[in-house]
């Protein structure tokens, strides 16, 4: 763990990091642009959670959906990686050491596995392929669920600074 | 000016400020909580109507029924970030309505609801809107809501 805050502290050292946290206009304007690409990426990951789960766009095939919106969906999750990057360098060590910093990550990770699973194995299913309205249990489970663990990853993110 | 500083000093000096200000951070930090997850509902839908209206995603489905079904996100988000916002400005007013990015972030989301009730509300009634007007639609939009997501995560920094 000692080692894992060292080296937070070097990179948070670097001159980039130092540059970031000490521009007026950088930083805020990077937590700006963090938080657009979270709108976009993960709000329209919502709203398809949404539809898998059965309660909105219910007349629209929810392979429509997820093949349209998936390069939006991504490209969101481009911005905020990037810029998360960016806003990781600037204060590393301060972050590190923030429970809420974990959390979201553990968050993240699960979250990304239920995404693979869903791609891999449960959208491959006929009712997912074909237009069904209401789609298979595994499917709304999932949805459930990736609409629970992407609020949580906002909640702790937005927590890091409260929970030090 | 010095009435308006007065209004505000007394605001802040209320009982309900007084608690907010004066309870754990956590409060506060609930307040932030259902503040970005309002607003991250709101943008969502906001977003997917415009990429529909802009013909990006699903042109086969009709637009005022696309616009009304995520009504609900739309104003269930603004409820929740405008409530956990009025608190957090009443626990500290003085320091909010002197400070720049809040000045501009009320403004431009003042402009972004008049907005939605206006021309936005116009052009996802129909169809087939006129492109024109649909272009102008979007591009207000996602000017107007992005710019008070911008404006106010520069707050706590100005």
């Amino acid at each position: 763990m000692s080692y894992i805050v060292e080296l937070a502290e070097h990179i948070q050292a670097t001159s980039l990091g130092v540059a970031l946290a000490e521009s007026s206009y950088a930083f805020p304007l990077i937590e700006g642009i963090h938080l657009i690409g979270l709108s976009v990426a993960v709000g329209l990951l919502f709203l398809i959670d949404l539809r898998l789960v059965g309660v909105l766009f219910k007349n629209v095939p929810a392979i429509d959906l997820l093949r349209q919106l998936r390069p939006i969906v991504l490209g969101g999750f481009a911005v905020i990686f990037v810029t998360g990057v960016l806003l990781f360098w600037s204060e590393a060590a301060t972050v590190i050491v923030s429970p809420a910093f974990v959390a979201k990550f553990i968050f993240i990770a699960i979250a990304g596995l239920n995404a693979l699973y869903f791609e891999f194995k449960l959208a491959k299913q006929p009712e997912v392929l074909e237009n069904h309205e209401v789609l298979p249990t595994n499917v709304r489970y999932a949805g459930l669920i990736s609409l629970v663990v992407w609020s949580l990853v906002i909640i702790s993110g937005r927590l890091i600074p409260y929970l030090p | 000016m010095s009435s308006t500083f007065e209004i505000l000093t007394t605001l802040q000096n209320t009982a309900l400020a007084h608690a907010i200000a004066k309870s754990d951070h956590l409060v506060g930090a609930t307040a932030q909580v259902f503040h970005i997850l309002g607003f991250i509902f709101l943008l969502a839908a906001v977003v997917f109507i415009n990429l529909r209206l802009a013909g990006v995603v699903l042109g086969n489905q009709s637009i005022p029924s696309l616009s009304r079904q995520p009504k609900l996100l739309i104003w269930g988000g603004l409820v929740s970030a405008v409530v956990s916002g009025i608190l957090m400005f009443i626990s500290a007013p003085t320091l909010y309505f002197y400070n720049p990015a809040f000045i501009a972030k009320i403004w431009i989301l003042v402009a972004a609801i008049f907005l939605q009730f206006t021309i936005y509300r116009h052009v996802t009634n129909q169809e087939k809107p006129s492109p024109a007007l649909a272009k102008v639609s979007i591009v207000l939009s996602v000017v107007l809501w992005f710019g008070v997501g911008l404006t106010g995560r520069a707050i706590g920094f100005v």
